[in-house]
């Protein structure tokens, strides 16, 4: 949805406004203000003021030891920070979470769509099945993905044994394990959100659609798809983000020329036990997906409301 | 030299090595980040050049199998304060990796005492040091298991107390290299408790000529079939012993040969890894940078390992017990050590982990498959280096 | 949509449901692996159950972890589903900013939220980790997935559905609990469902926030990877899946997913 700024003269904008008297539309306003208010309160509790804590930490510097000095604080670590040599590692993040992204909403589309129209009275039991294999560790599913990738893997015996190749193929380690890996990690988060959006389409309408565009391709591009927008959106928000922020499953499928952003972030604050630099490129690493994030965001939707 | 943080995820050490090499990162700049890789001098004590049997590095008197007579004087020198009638809290809290002691040791301290022990598990080395770090004083916990390398730190930073020495008489079991550790003279703050080396393997059906020295990894056959260890000072090590440069060097000349080495390596190397195991077992790579330990528990996965000292020098780590100076426990604290430094318990944690303890009493009741493994128990005489730095 | 078409959709979503189980079957198999690691088949062996469950340590993880789940879950939930439903209806003067608030958990790199945690809690409470103190930061990094999923569904529900209700003489509560609440449940148990997994497997800002007596089971895991991965770890991953699977059969069978089945909109015309 686009935001609407207010505008000056009237508190309130927005279809919600337009019949209702002005007392009923303040009541309105401030019941749905009261909607956010404890979500907000938790957030800015518990993780704006800690992240404040960072923040100043970011602007400090540390010992010979490794401990955080506060006493001269400056952005020294964020003119460190921007340095042309960790450009390959922000490319590779963004590589990485741009085509899980795109992957996760082109498979996660056509499934959310079968479960929604074509599970009948098995659609939450079918659902539940898509994430089922996340209620078990990260690491071991992970390790499984590694018994399946491995040179002497699953999937080369398989491979092998058809006499397809005569060769193991290199999997493992390579930018093809890496967005294997988080392709399924992060499918469900996609799967789930355009599943409610689109289970919640009106069949009436697309049925209306049918009527005027007669294809079944016309109403899906000039119904179904722009009805949906906000399950892409928010799948697509939902996969982006974190495997932007994903340093793991580079870790542990990806090989020696796969280190992320959120790697170096992570290298900086364990083995470097440098947390004042850590914190810095963490908060540039932020300010970029957020930046990039919101940006996306409100052309998407400029484009789909406007 | 050792973070030992066994784990691939977390520990995350993927080289900074690849960092540096990968980035490029500038002479200053490496400086600094080896600066920053923890207090560097606290290294020097512990990293030991371990030579293979025909090897160049200094003979010394202190084979872990040395007679233990000599760390008397461990005990000798108690505390100057004597503890006040030690009488043991009714509870312990541990820290420490999870399996990383013997499947009994637990039960038999809780039967003696009378104490109940928490065992409670970190996932990495850094994430424990980050918890008893945060509030100075150990997070609640009594006992934790930091590497040698950070006991000047953490002794420094008054994050662990002074070992009651008086509760400790076990400690005359200690091998006499062991007695007197140069990151912690006179065993004050510190109990050593399992020491490893860091060399590498290869898979014996795969590479038919023994390997002895670190040019192996170095070796464009193995292009692709290589790992290395995630681990920045040991990758650093590495380089420096090729280099035949002390690996606790602080010159910017000889971190730059020992980054410019890692650079020319760094194609042939499939992945940087703390799962020594999984890359060699699951066929990626024939020959790895590897934790004795670790090579020790895949003998029974792949036959034909090899694990090898290189004729260079290798890094020999070791981890601690230590008690944290807010022990809520403090004499069950040190009642704990002291049993962990019992002959038979010792050895029971030897045989259940596969790691050696510095416990020369100990040695008659390890199994003698473990001792008989040279992977695990080097017969090379390892001394502690005398860097200076 | 013709039969064909829908059956290559039939087809393509069994092929998805097979990646999506494929690691889950080889950990299964390999918790009967007859090796103290998983990496190399040594044989069928059932040893690996019965240690399971006289490893109390392990035991004990799995309850911590999912006492930690169900509190984050429930108030990830409520305040998470609040937050969506009031962003999607709302356009005011700081919804560009509570927008904001609510992404910068999720772009926070996972080490960063958890050390500001840990420096907050000693900072300001002096405490030094807990399983309260874990199910706080869970909630936090949970509120903004569950408002995320739930904004999508509410955004675009007809506000005039509750004014009607209002009109008609509901209060604000019932016309939440009788008209909003029932159109964006499914966003809600998608949202919740999300939660409990990522509550479930956070190691990174688990393990900066916990303390004496509070090992979740994926610091345990992670812990344990020192020396390999056990078959025990498959087995509790086994157990897991077998029991969830074993109450979906059973509510299934018992009717308690019946959803209302939806037409395929391409099979209107």
């Amino acid at each position: 949805m686009e935001r609407v700024a207010p505008t000056s003269g009237g508190p309130v904008s927005g279809v919600a406004a337009r019949s209702r008297p002005l007392s009923s539309r303040i009541r309105e306003k401030s019941s749905e203000a009261l909607l956010v208010a404890p979500g907000v309160v938790w957030l800015g509790v518990f993780f704006l003021v800690p992240i404040a804590f960072i923040f100043v930490v970011s602007l400090g510097t540390k010992d010979a030891a490794g401990h955080v000095v506060l006493t001269q604080l400056g952005p020294q670590n964020y003119l460190q920070a921007t340095r042309p040599e960790y450009v390959p590692a922000f490319a590779n993040s963004l590589r990485y979470a741009a085509v899980t992204t795109i992957l996760s909403i082109a498979i996660g589309y056509p499934i959310a769509y079968w479960i929604s129209r074509y599970g009948g009275r098995r659609k939450i039991l079918l659902l539940i099945l898509v994430m089922l294999p996340f209620w078990t560790s990260y690491l071991i599913r992970t390790y499984a993905w590694m018994i399946i990738l491995r040179d002497n893997g699953v999937l080369n015996g398989i491979l092998g044994a058809l006499g397809l190749t005569s060769e193991p193929l290199i999997l493992l380690n390579t930018d093809f394990s890496v967005i294997l890996g988080m392709t399924y990690g992060f499918l469900p988060f996609a799967i789930l959100p355009l599943f409610v959006s689109i289970d919640r389409l009106d069949a009436n309408l697309v049925g209306a659609a049918r009527d005027l565009y007669a294809s079944g391709r016309g109403a899906f591009l000039h119904v179904t798809l722009p009805l949906t927008m906000p399950g892409i959106i928010a799948a697509a928000l939902l996969t982006f983000i974190p495997s932007i922020g994903d340093y793991v499953t580079p870790d542990l499928l990806g090989g020696a020329q796969t280190t992320t952003a959120a790697k170096l972030v992570q290298v900086l604050f364990t083995s470097g036990r440098d947390w004042p630099y850590g914190s810095a490129l963490g908060f540039i690493l932020m300010l970029l997906t957020l930046g990039g994030t919101l940006l996306a965001l409100r052309s998407l939707r400029r484009e789909t409301f406007a | 030299m050792n973070e030992r943080t066994g784990e691939p995820t977390t520990d995350l050490e993927r080289a900074i090595a690849r960092v540096l090499v990968e980035q490029r990162i500038t002479r200053r700049e490496l400086l600094r980040r080896a600066a920053i890789l923890g207090p560097i001098a606290a290294l020097a004590p512990i990293l030991a050049a371990c030579a293979g049997p025909g090897g160049s590095a200094p003979a010394s008197a202190g084979a872990p199998s040395a007679a233990a007579s000599a760390s008397a004087k461990a005990v000798a020198s108690a505390s100057a304060e004597p503890t006040p009638v030690p009488s043991p809290e009714a509870e312990l809290n541990v820290y420490n990796w999870d399996a990383y002691i013997g499947e009994t040791t637990i039960k038999e301290f809780e039967a003696k005492f009378g104490i109940k022990v928490h065992y409670d598990k970190f996932p990495d080395a850094e994430t424990m040091l980050a918890k008893v770090r945060s509030d100075g004083k150990g997070a609640g916990y009594d006992i934790c298991y930091p590497t040698s390398t950070e006991i000047p730190s953490l002794a420094t930073d008054g994050v662990i107390r002074p070992l009651d020495l008086g509760l400790i008489p076990n400690a005359k079991n200690l091998g006499t290299q062991w007695a007197n550790p140069g990151y912690d003279p006179g065993n004050q703050h510190s109990m050593p408790y399992m020491w490893w080396t860091t060399g590498f393997c290869w898979d014996g059906a795969k590479i038919k000529t023994p390997l002895d020295s670190w040019e192996a990894l170095w070796d464009p056959a193995y292009k692709g079939k290589l790992a290395m260890l995630d681990d920045i000072r040991e990758v650093f090590a590495v380089a420096a012993f090729r280099l035949n440069l002390d690996p606790n060097t602080k010159s910017a000349a000889d971190l730059d040969k020992m980054a410019a080495l890692l650079e020319e390596q760094k194609p042939l190397v499939r992945t940087y890894t703390t799962d020594d195991i999984g890359v060699v077992t699951g066929g990626q790579a024939v020959i790895a940078h590897a934790w004795s330990g670790d090579v020790y528990q895949m003998t029974s996965d792949v036959p034909k390992i090899k694990y090898v000292i290189p004729k260079e020098g290798a890094v020999r780590g070791s981890d601690t017990m230590v008690v944290l100076s807010g022990a809520p426990h403090p004499v069950a604290a040190n009642l704990w050590i002291d049993f962990n430094l019992d002959a038979h318990v010792s050895a029971a944690n030897t045989n259940f982990i596969g790691y050696m303890g510095p416990n020369a009493a100990a040695m008659e009741f390890i199994s003698p498959a473990i001792l008989a493994d040279p992977t695990v128990n080097p017969d090379t005489r390892c001394s502690t280096s005398s860097s200076s730095s | 949509m013709t039969p064909e078409r829908n059956r290559w959709l039939t087809a393509f979503a069994v092929a998805i449901y097979a990646f999506l189980f494929a690691p889950i079957v080889v950990l299964i198999a390999f918790s009967f692996n007859d090796s103290r690691r998983t990496f190399v088949w040594r044989g069928f062996t059932l040893d690996w159950y019965p240690k399971l469950f006289a490893n109390g340590d392990l035991l004990d993880a799995l309850r911590i972890t999912l006492e930690v789940a169900a509190v984050a879950v429930l108030a990830s939930t409520i305040l998470g589903a609040l937050l969506g439903l009031g962003l999607a209806r709302l356009r005011f003067r700081g919804s560009g900013a509570t927008e904001t608030l609510l992404l910068l958990p999720m772009v926070t790199p996972e080490i960063i939220m958890g050390i500001s945690l840990l420096i907050f809690f000693f900072q300001l409470f002096g405490a030094v980790g807990s399983v309260g103190q874990i199910s706080i930061a869970h909630i936090t990094f949970c509120i903004s997935y569950v408002a995320v999923t739930v904004r999508a569904r509410a955004s675009g529900m007809d506000p005039q559905l509750e004014e009607a209700a209002r009109d008609l003489g509901a209060s604000a509560f019932e016309a939440f609990r009788h008209v909003t609440l029932p159109l964006i449940a499914p966003a809600v148990v998608a949202g919740a469902m999300i939660a409990f997994a990522l509550s479930f497997d956070d190691l990174v800002v688990t393990s900066f926030n916990a303390g004496v007596g509070s090992t979740t089971l994926p610091i345990f895991i992670y812990s344990a990877i020192k020396f390999g991965v056990t078959p025990q770890l498959n087995a509790i991953s086994t157990i897991i899946v077998a029991v969830v699977s074993i109450a979906l059969f059973i509510g299934w069978r018992l009717g308690a997913f019946e959803a209302e089945p939806v037409r395929p909109i391409d099979e209107l015309a």
